[in-house]
């Protein structure tokens, strides 16, 4: 079924022009990008977004949340707007260690007497999808054959009833063995960026409540509950995730290998085969493995049950009309780097974009920048090996032209050995060549200072090799296919760049001035868009890479 | 002399009034502040004639059809829902427009449930993510047709619901809570906050401060450099601090304001100690060998009295603007109905931006008005005290 | 006299020490994890006892406090968990406009209020007169916050003469003047509503005050003199009401940065008050420990500088406070 993307005629037109008649996404229909000045201008506040879009001081806002905004701006004719599923996953999770939620039967219960779809309905005014399922729908490798549990609490009801489960004098449930269900405590955050997740949790007690187990919402200051979640003192919690492609992720989740302090295994459910078949996702030779592993486990999981899928959000974006070559799709909205490289305006000359930066950057470090809102602006400095297809979410060339992965024996058993062919013609926005060095120099850089943000990524690296200047070999201790992911994923840095680097972790990029050119800072990449500055409080400004590779055979 | 009575005050009928609220207020709303009472952001019922009403209908195999005149804009939700014991396969539920042309809505299955805002329907009904399904359904003026279709047995009833977009006083909230209901229920917390807050500090205060100014000498310095000390840390932020470290119930709340505004009083209360103290009447009380405990009981406490009185009123305003402003910031329990609270999910949920002045004007204004009335009281109590800054009333 | 000076700045220097120990206690206590807001969900057990150690979290308590104080003392404060950049520059980048903005709306809120204050003394029961009593009961009864997001609607969203958000334009002009006056039109709403809601709190106290000193028998004597108004109100009544204005000025300094947190916030301003909030709720301990320490520093300061402002202005205080303490 294909989701028109609600955009208007005349984009839809344009964009099937722009690109070529062939299905599959062409990025060499791209260049270097047209929009020149670029200005992330700096609003906090969800209201003030709002209103410098409707009042044309900003021409795009991603990341619409609240369905008021999102009812007036699909009203608005000065704004196109686009919605796309994601990886954003929202769960209400159980703590299997003890009882009641040891009690798969209960948990199961639990699942159908939630109204995923009323809560949906009521508190996102339908801009989320219900989900049934342990991987969202718009993963790859998504199982659409397993069990789940529809809202039905009659049929929970006699779920108990026919497992043993009977109800106390005071309407609470007792087990097959006797015991009441303890009263219970949903965990959830108040931080006032989720407004919606204590009004989830209350809904979701009322639910439980209903079928006899005595629930109540418990908000919290979120870091006072994730160190509870830690530490294991919960029963029951709400919590939003972000999935990521690889569904490696599930491994994190409910591997019980994973049930140790800081690990994320927060149901601790206690599976052998479970553990099995995660073991196989987690280490799988190849992409063939890697998803009939998936498949399985999420085949398990909705029988086990260890925690009850809720929500997954839509990203929802709009753009203010009047900018041609917007381009979208089923898995991107219109806040994307195509849109950014080919936008330009429908008429008259050439003008500064202006975005919504919706938190302040922080240390705009490569090293230590966790934030969504500095990777915002370092995406767009840095490329990796590898990138994602907009339209499939399939792997798809980037600072990489073609690699290949292979097993080979190592003196601990079989490990994974990958290389990579670079792109040829590559230069840094310093003007300098892009090679082969330059890989093998962020790899070794990264695995030596250990950095937290990139140590799953290169702590299993063994040796880097790098035969000639576009030929990178990384072989890894053990054998996983998620390593490809994990390497072609990282960002790419200068090597001439990483040796003035005296203290990663002190390391302020962005107030630093580049020997090479005065107009650069140390934030120096291979990407679209070169950092100019940050004015704190107000805005971030970048402009074209004139000599971004993507133009280079153009 | 009229402004002494006590009566004649507009501020004591005020608080009277809100207190009177506060007591019995929740037995003017049939339904409890947090139930679900009409659509999300209905409008008050005085403001817009235009929208349409709540319109509902009923199918049973007896009457599998149900004709609803429409002469209004669109509804703010469309709901239909099949309450059955069984499936009824072969059977639809069918909608037809004015014009004759028919939309299915749903096949008559057990628990089954479509309403406008769902995705799933507006891509069922052909429509574009971003569209009203509701407004589509409802498009036109004339009599539309809500009916069961098709062949085999059925049993149940479907129910539909068309919302109407006014709802009490105020309207609804994002919940569809009824906004006066929660506007009442916000009046109990204010007061409760600001009263116990104040009483617990001043009683804090008049202690510390009776026992410094009275018993001097060491306990006094310490006393004078805790409160230095206190009034050295700014308040909005310590109290996000203790926030997060005791929890953010409304009697932590309460006690974390009085924690942090005993410290004024127990600076008056020491001064006032100090100049009794040395009052020939107090030192003649010692020289008979009147016990401490006694002279500060039955002598110092009744002369800082009044002041206290007026103190204490004057501080209840700070208290109730305390907890506004951390509820605002959303530091506050999200199940507790207070008037900071109400400004703060207005705020979240995009009433600034959407123009609902209905929506934000009752907890504000209520907020500034309770105070307002606090204030006066207190500068009422003030004038009694010292008679010279009368003329002060807020008339 | 010097010895009462010794212990006020002793006392000064032992509520510093105070704030420190307390600060380091506070947050350690606060429930929460530091490291939670920044770690990634997919972070692994060995990824996040990495940020830990990077962060000196991993280290003794004793050691931990030995260093916290040796960065609030030597003003360097060490690097902010939450922006990865040294709390010094945060602090540096934000204060002008916290400053800027409590510096002029102080200001101006004292200089109205205190004009209206004296008028409405003189005149006692005239129009003035209610509009400094409503204006002061306004500023402690109005949610400041409500008052300026209402402000913020009307003047900037539905009658768009003033800025969104922020002190600068983007881009922002070029030229020094242009650029000034850029930065004045961008503070104009937020200075403007802090006035309105400040002023009425001075006019009211200075109002009481003159009450209170045009009832003085010396202020009788004058007029019973012959002196004129002008005169007595110059001459004799505003010299009595220097010194208390100006120590409640600078006491006052410290609360008004709490109001900043909340009107920083309203106008999307960068500033030190929301980087206090946030470093709070975000168990930031460097940055709010060093935002705390500030304050407390300011604090401190402004009360010994009150003291001294006191006892240079009003001879008879000396007397007073060396009898008194």
């Amino acid at each position: 079924m294909t989701v028109k993307k609600l955009l208007s005629a005349s984009i839809l037109l344009t964009l099937l022009a722009a690109l070529p008649a062939s299905a599959a996404f062409d990025p060499g229909a791209y260049g270097v990008p047209k929009v020149k000045d670029l200005y992330l201008v700096i609003l906090r506040d969800p209201d003030a977004q709002l209103l410098a879009l409707e009042g044309g001081k900003i021409d795009m806002l991603s990341d619409l949340a609240r369905p008021v905004d999102i009812a007036a701006l699909s009203k608005n004719p000065a704004v196109d707007m686009s919605l796309a599923s994601g990886f954003h996953a929202f769960f209400l999770g159980f703590n299997a260690r003890t009882f009641p939620w040891s009690e798969a039967e209960l948990r199961r219960a639990a699942c159908q007497a939630i109204p995923r779809e009323r809560i949906v309905r009521d508190l996102f005014s339908g801009y989320a999808e219900p989900l049934a399922t342990y991987l969202p729908p718009v993963s790859p490798y998504f199982e659409p054959g397993v069990t789940t549990y529809a809202y039905d609490p009659a049929a929970a009801a006699k779920r108990l009833a026919d497992a043993g489960w009977t109800k106390g004098g005071d309407g609470v449930l007792v087990s097959p063995d006797g015991r009441a269900v303890p009263p219970q405590k949903i965990l959830s955050p108040t931080a006032s960026v989720a407004p919606t997740t204590t009004e989830i949790a209350v809904r979701a007690a009322e639910a439980l409540t209903s079928i006899g187990i005595p629930t109540t919402a418990e908000p919290m200051d979120f870091s006072t509950m994730l160190a509870r979640l830690d530490k294991r003192n919960f029963g029951m919690y709400v919590m939003a995730w972000s999935m990521g492609k690889d569904p490696d992720s599930l491994y994190s989740f409910y591997s019980s290998k994973m049930d140790v302090p800081g690990g994320y295994n927060l149901s601790g459910v206690q599976d052998t085969a479970l553990d099995d078949v995660l073991d196989r996702l987690k280490f799988a030779p190849d992409g063939t493995a890697a998803a009939a592993a998936a498949s399985e486990a999420q085949k398990m999981l909705s029988d086990l049950v260890p925690a009850v899928p809720l929500y997954s959000r839509y990203s929802i974006s709009a753009i203010r009309k009047g900018w041609k070559n917007v381009f979208t799709s089923e898995r991107t909205t219109a806040d994307n780097l195509w849109t950014l490289l080919a936008m330009e305006p429908e008429s008259g000359p050439m003008r500064p974009l202006y975005l919504a930066q919706t938190d302040e950057p922080r240390a705009l470090s490569p090293f230590t920048s966790t934030t969504a809102y500095d990777w915002q602006i370092l995406g767009m400095i840095y490329d990796g090996l590898m990138a994602s297809d907009p339209e499939t979410l399939e792997d798809m060339p980037w600072l990489a032209t073609s690699w290949s992965v292979s097993d080979e024996e190592g003196p601990e058993g079989m490990r994974t050995a990958l290389a990579f062919t670079l792109r040829e013609g590559v230069v840094w926005q310093d003007g300098r060549p892009f090679t082969s060095a330059d890989a093998a120099a962020t790899i070794e850089f990264l695995r030596k200072n250990e950095v937290p943000r990139y140590y799953d990524s290169v702590m299993h690296v063994e040796a880097i090799e790098t035969p000639d200047d576009h030929t990178l070999k990384v072989t890894m201790k053990n054998r996983s296919f998620w390593h490809l992911h994990g390497i072609g994923g990282l960002p790419i840095f200068p090597k001439h760049v990483l040796e003035t680097v005296k203290e990663w972790r002190t390391w302020l990029p962005a107030g630093e001035k580049s020997p090479d050119d005065q107009t650069l800072t140390g934030l120096v990449g291979t990407g679209p868009f070169v950092f100019r500055e940050y004015r704190p409080g107000e805005y971030v400004r970048m402009t074209a890479n004139e000599t971004f590779w993507l133009g280079l055979g153009r | 002399m009229r402004r002494r009575t006590l009566t004649r005050r507009w501020s004591f009928w005020c608080l009277v009034l809100l207190a009177a609220l506060a007591l019995f207020g929740g037995r003017l709303f049939s339904a409890p502040p947090d139930a679900e009472v009409a659509a999300p952001f209905s409008k008050p019922f005085w403001l817009d004639r235009s929208l349409p009403p709540t319109v509902t209908a009923d199918l049973t195999p007896d009457a599998p059809s149900a004709e609803i005149p429409w002469s209004w804009g669109a509804p703010s939700r469309f709901f239909v829902a099949a309450d059955m014991v069984a499936d009824a396969p072969g059977r639809t539920i069918l909608w037809t427009k004015p014009g004759g042309r028919t939309v299915e809505i749903a096949p008559l299955k057990k628990g089954v449930e479509r309403d406008g805002r769902d995705m799933a329907f507006k891509r069922a009904l052909g429509l574009p993510p971003f569209a009203d399904g509701a407004a589509s359904l409802l498009d036109e003026r004339g009599t539309y047709r809500l009916s069961v279709d098709g062949q085999g047995p059925w049993e149940g009833t479907v129910r539909l619901r068309l919302d109407g977009g006014r709802w009490g006083l105020f309207g609804t909230d994002q919940r569809g809570r009824d906004i006066a209901a929660l506007f009442v229920a916000g009046i109990r917390v204010s007061l409760l906050v600001g009263i116990m807050a104040t009483l617990i500090a001043t009683a804090l205060g008049t202690t510390v401060g009776l026992a410094a100014g009275y018993l001097g000498g060491w306990f006094d310095s310490a006393a004078m450099r805790l409160v230095d000390l206190l009034l050295s840390i700014p308040m909005l932020p310590i109290l996000m601090a203790l926030a997060a470290i005791w929890g953010k119930g409304l009697w932590q709340l309460v006690l974390i304001l009085s924690i942090f505004s005993w410290m004024g009083t127990a600076r008056t209360v020491r001064a006032m100690t100090l100049s009794l103290r040395d009052t020939a009447y107090i030192e003649d009380l010692r020289g008979i060998g009147a016990p401490t405990a006694y002279i500060l009981r039955r002598h110092l406490l009744p002369e800082t009295l009044p002041l206290l009185l007026a103190t204490m009123t004057l501080g209840v305003p700070g208290a109730i603007l305390s907890e506004a402003g951390l509820s605002f910031l959303g530091l506050s329990d999200p199940r507790v109905i207070s008037w900071g609270r109400m400004l703060h999910e207005a705020q979240t949920f995009g009433t600034f931006t959407a123009g609902a002045w209905w929506m934000l004007l009752p907890p504000g204004l209520g907020i500034a008005v309770l105070c307002l009335a606090f204030l006066d009281m207190g500068k009422y109590l003030e004038e009694r005290t010292d008679p010279r800054l009368r003329g002060g009333a807020l008339s | 006299m010097r010895s009462y000076w010794a212990r006020r700045v002793g006392s000064s220097v032992l509520i510093l020490a105070l704030v420190l120990v307390l600060n380091f206690v506070l947050f350690r206590m606060m429930p929460g994890d530091p490291v939670a807001s920044i770690v990634d969900p997919k972070f692994s057990p060995e990824a996040k006892a990495r940020l830990m150690e990077v962060y000196g979290l991993d280290k003794p308590m004793l050691t931990q406090f030995a260093l916290y104080v040796k960065s609030s003392l030597s003003f360097d404060f060490g690097i902010s968990f939450l922006t990865g950049r040294p709390v010094a520059d945060e602090l540096r980048s934000r204060v002008p406009n916290t400053v800027a903005l409590l510096g002029s709306s102080l200001l101006l809120s004292a200089l109205l209020g205190t004009w209206l204050g004296i008028q409405a003394a003189r005149k006692r029961g005239g129009a003035l007169e209610r509009l400094v009593l409503w204006g002061g009961a306004l500023s402690y009864s109005f949610p400041s916050f409500f008052f300026q997001l209402m402000l913020l609607m009307v003047f900037a969203a539905a009658i768009p003469i003033f800025p969104l958000r922020g002190s600068l334009s983007v881009p922002p002009p070029l030229g020094g003047a242009a650029l000034f006056l850029d930065y004045v039109w961008h503070l104009a709403l937020p200075v403007l509503s802090q006035v309105l809601l400040g002023f009425g709190g001075w006019a009211l106290y200075v109002r009481n005050l003159m009450v209170k000193i045009l009832g003085e028998d010396f202020i009788l004597m004058a007029r019973g003199r012959g002196l004129p108004e002008r005169r007595v109100l110059r001459g004799h009544a505003f010299r009595m009401l220097l010194p208390p204005l100006l120590t409640i000025l600078l006491l006052s300094l410290p609360g008004v940065v709490s109001g900043a947190v909340l009107t920083e916030t309203v106008f999307s301003l960068h500033g030190v008050g929301r980087f206090l909030m946030e470093a709070v709720t975000g168990h930031d301990y460097p940055a709010a420990g060093a935002s705390f320490f500030l304050l407390a520093l300011l604090t401190v300061a402004s009360t010994l500088a009150s003291d001294l402002l006191y006892g240079v202005t009003d001879p008879r205080v000396r007397l007073e406070r060396g009898r008194g303490r």
